[in-house]
């Protein structure tokens, strides 16, 4: 930490010499500039403007009794973001760690992997975890980030609400209503690391009630390097199209119909053969909102991904999904939340000879309903909330998933919560179902039939505070106390084989994240945080963990996070990230410092450009060191963009 | 070292410093963009702005919730050859010529005394009230997730002999008022 204190502070004084150099260029014409700039937005851009810009977007948020941070449409815009998961980067209660060019390990309080499993993730509602690890494939998770409204990062159990998964934390990515995305928007991109990437948008109303817009977009992402600095070849091409619909079917009620369909190459291994990940998916989304009636959703997705690992291997998922949630407000006090949730996810892969989940064939059932009440004690001072989950899965039956919350507000501007929450990560087919061959008769890997689910109960407390309109801090901290976490038992003597996956690691995290957004001056936002966090994890009585406990995470225990907006006279945007990520122990990682700028010009009303560096400070770095594929290195890369509004 | 410190502290009276930006500045602001815009999105009838040289006037009613603004945003600009003005006025009998008028009423009964009294006259008329449509006003602008959203009653603009354009209402949310 020695060297990363150093590194912390050059980083803060980057950011003040940043201020001290634009006070004496611009500090006289502040009053004037933004005047400038708002005058060339289109009514689109106009209506995209967040008018309180500390970001506190449903009044909900604010109140939540809970770890909160959103990633803002203007937060990933200004940080010349290219992916979804160097957007999640923006997010300090996340661990977010580029491994190669198309894979990411991404968590939250910890227990980060390639094959991370403890976080949800839900794109508009659509839960996208593979069965196969209970973790997600981030190169499929592709959204155009110009139609993403904001993403939800709720760092802390939400097994009450979302279901088993929500362990360590719930990315929740919303996309914008058609409404918001109506006109042409062509945008084209290339650069060091970005042999290229474009995509089309095309919104309109059909009718006054109904609006729609269909989008097409491709990329090629670079190659990543070898620890040699050599061109590693694990360049990653992608192709998406989809549309939504937006139907205002009366004053109270709203569908919304979406799809995504799409065909990417990555190649993590750098295999002659690459990998073949096509997916589809289509959501229907009722809701219905109306006063002195229960306000509801119904929503009903079907997702279908395919991957070919290239090797022989491959994985087909569909996944039927039916939700409805509902909310009412009994008497006074009470605000009750009800619902439930069935789900088929219909998994089959096609099993190598030394490489097999076993059967190919799985149908994987998933019910549950959860009830939740929020009582207000004193009107608008203190509220308490208790609700469950009772969820049902074919592995290990009937999970429980309680949590109580309380929710203090002293004063309208600031809130103190505290929590306790239970949750589980239920069994995934690696935990069950996993079978490795040295030959046919000799089995080095082992299903388990008697792996249960990881637990954790969580204890939190938060508080949260908007002294006024430019400023708000949010700090969280959590005890989190787990049992029956993955470990690798060796089998018996003299080999040592068949490996099984069992449940014989306990032990507890703490830690704290603090989050504070700023709108400096009007021209000069400041956002960003500071997370740490702290692990102590043993091997349970009778377990013969061969990884001694440390196998399921490799996770930084100081993280920072400054993101800097500035907005100049004649449309031009300055935005700067810096993150700081302290040292990974095993594999061991050194400790970085990225540091990402991105300078755009409004020319007028249709026509944006903006050139990008990402990764600055270094000319190649290691973020992440897989257990396989081989260990890549991150180049610093520059790239400009062209964004045409017609 | 201690270079670095002073910074630092600099730095951290910057952050958690709440002096700069009173609340609801940058709302008005990207409002008084919006009544500019308007100026380009909507066609007055003809004999709206009489002699060449007469002024297209953005009238506000009320208290002035801009500042300087929409001064500065509208300064030196012409809609149609007129040069854009700001009037404003504490009384709807005080209102001459007026093209766009921004209401900012004192109270809901305000809103519909406003709104009888110019009946008949081209005047679009604009409000952040709540009530606006129900009052019979043209265009609401409503906050809705921290962003601003136009709301149109295109009978009511029809109604004044304005024709707003496609595009306008293209991004606009088409509403009637809910008289019941």
């Amino acid at each position: 930490m020695r060297a990363g204190s150093h590194f912390l502070l050059s980083s803060i004084f980057f950011v003040c010499m940043l201020t001290i150099q634009l006070d004496k260029g611009f500090g006289q014409s502040t009053d004037s500039l933004s005047t400038a700039t708002l005058k060339k937005l289109s009514l689109e851009q106009l209506m995209n403007i967040e008018i309180t810009s500390v970001s506190k977007h449903a009044e909900e948020l604010e109140d939540a009794a809970s770890a909160v941070q959103v990633i803002t449409q203007e937060d990933i815009r200004n940080s010349g973001a290219k992916t979804l998961p160097e957007a999640l980067r923006l997010a300090a209660n996340l661990q977010v760690a580029q491994v190669n060019s198309s894979q990411w390990a991404i968590s939250a309080r910890g227990f980060n992997n390639v094959l991370a499993n403890k976080l949800l993730v839900l794109i508009d509602g659509r839960t996208v975890y593979t069965p196969l690890y209970a973790g997600v494939f981030w190169d499929v998770q592709n959204v155009p980030l110009e139609d993403v409204d904001r993403i939800e990062v709720i760092s802390g159990p939400g097994g009450t609400l979302w279901g088993a998964n929500a362990v360590n934390g719930v990315i929740n990515i919303i996309t914008k209503s058609s409404k918001d995305t109506k006109g042409l928007l062509v945008e084209g991109a290339a650069g060091t690391s970005l042999p290229g990437s474009g995509s089309v948008r095309y919104g309109g109303n059909l009718g006054s009630r109904l609006s729609y817009r269909v989008y097409g977009t491709g990329f090629k992402l670079g190659s990543t390097l070898d620890t040699n600095g050599m061109k590693a070849n694990d360049e990653w091409p992608m192709l998406q199209g989809g549309f939504r619909l937006d139907w205002e079917a009366s004053e109270k009620d709203k569908v919304t119909l979406q799809s995504n369909i799409y065909h990417g190459k990555p190649n993590p291994d750098a295999a002659d053969t690459a990998v073949i990940a096509n997916g589809d998916n289509i959501v229907v989304r009722w809701n219905h909102a109306a006063p002195a009636t229960p306000d509801f959703q119904l929503q009903a997705y079907y997702d279908h991904t395919f991957r070919d690992f290239g090797n022989g291997f491959s994985e087909d998922l569909k996944t039927y999904d039916a939700d409805w949630q509902s909310r009412y407000r009994l008497g006074e006090r009470n605000e009750l939340t009800y619902g439930t949730n069935f789900r088929l996810m219909d998994h089959r892969v096609t099993n190598l000879q030394q490489f097999a989940f076993l059967p190919g064939h799985k149908m994987l059932y998933l019910y549950s309903a959860f009830l939740q009440d929020e009582v207000t004690l004193i009107k608008d001072k203190l509220r308490f909330t208790l609700g469950s989950k009772l969820e049902h899965n074919t592995y290990t039956g009937f999970e429980f998933q309680p949590n109580i919350r309380l929710a203090w507000t002293p004063r309208e501007n600031q809130t103190i919560w505290a929590a306790v929450s239970r949750a589980v990560r239920t069994p995934a087919r690696i935990d069950r179902d996993f079978y490795l061959f040295l030959t046919p008769s000799i089995t080095f890997i082992s299903g388990n039939d008697n792996f249960v689910s990881e637990k954790l109960t969580a204890y939190e407390l938060g508080w949260r505070t908007q002294p006024c309109q430019s400023l708000s801090v949010s700090l969280s901290s959590f005890y989190n106390v787990y049992d029956d976490i993955r470990s690798a038992e060796p089998g018996p003597p003299p080999f040592g084989i068949p490996v099984t996956f069992g449940n014989g690691v306990k032990g507890n995290t703490y830690g704290a994240e603090l989050a504070v957004t700023s709108q400096v001056t009007d021209w000069w936002q400041l956002k960003g945080g500071y997370t740490f966090l702290k692990k102590d994890l043993s091997v349970k009585p009778g377990s013969r963990d061969s990884n001694k406990g440390s196998a399921e995470s490799d996770d930084p225990e100081n993280q920072l996070l400054v993101q800097s907006k500035i907005t100049m006279p004649g449309g031009i945007e300055v935005g700067t990230v810096i993150r700081y990520v302290d040292r990974l122990p095993k594999p061991s990682v050194p400790e970085y410092l990225g540091l990402d700028a991105r300078i755009g010009w409004k020319v007028n009303k249709a026509l944006e450009l903006s050139i990008v560096g990402n990764d600055l400070l270094y000319d190649r770095h290691s973020e992440f060191i897989p257990s396989s594929p081989s260990p890549r290195e991150i180049e610093r890369s520059v790239y400009g963009k062209v964004t045409c509004y017609f | 070292m201690k270079r670095l410190n002073i910074h630092f502290l600099l730095l951290l009276t910057g952050i958690f410093s709440c002096a700069f930006q009173t609340s609801g500045e940058r709302e008005y602001q990207v409002k008084a963009a919006f009544l500019f815009n308007f100026t380009q999105f909507v066609e007055w009838p003809a004999g709206s702005s009489e002699a060449t040289g007469s002024p297209f006037v953005i009238g506000i009613l009320g208290e002035n919730p801009f500042g300087n603004y929409l001064r500065e945003i509208i300064a030196g600009e012409r809609v149609n050859g007129h040069l854009l003005t700001i009037q404003q006025y504490k009384n709807a009998d005080e209102i001459k010529l007026c093209h766009i008028l921004f209401i900012n009423p004192t109270d809901n009964k305000h809103i519909r005394e406003v709104i009888t009294a110019l009946k008949g006259r081209s005047i679009l008329t604009v409000s952040d009230a709540a009530n606006f449509i129900d009052a019979g006003g043209i265009i609401r602008l409503s906050t809705i997730n921290n962003k601003i959203r136009i709301q149109v009653n295109p009978a009511k603009a029809k109604e004044a002999g304005l024709t707003i354009s496609a595009k306008l209402l293209g991004v606009a949310d088409i509403v009637s008022p809910n008289n019941n």
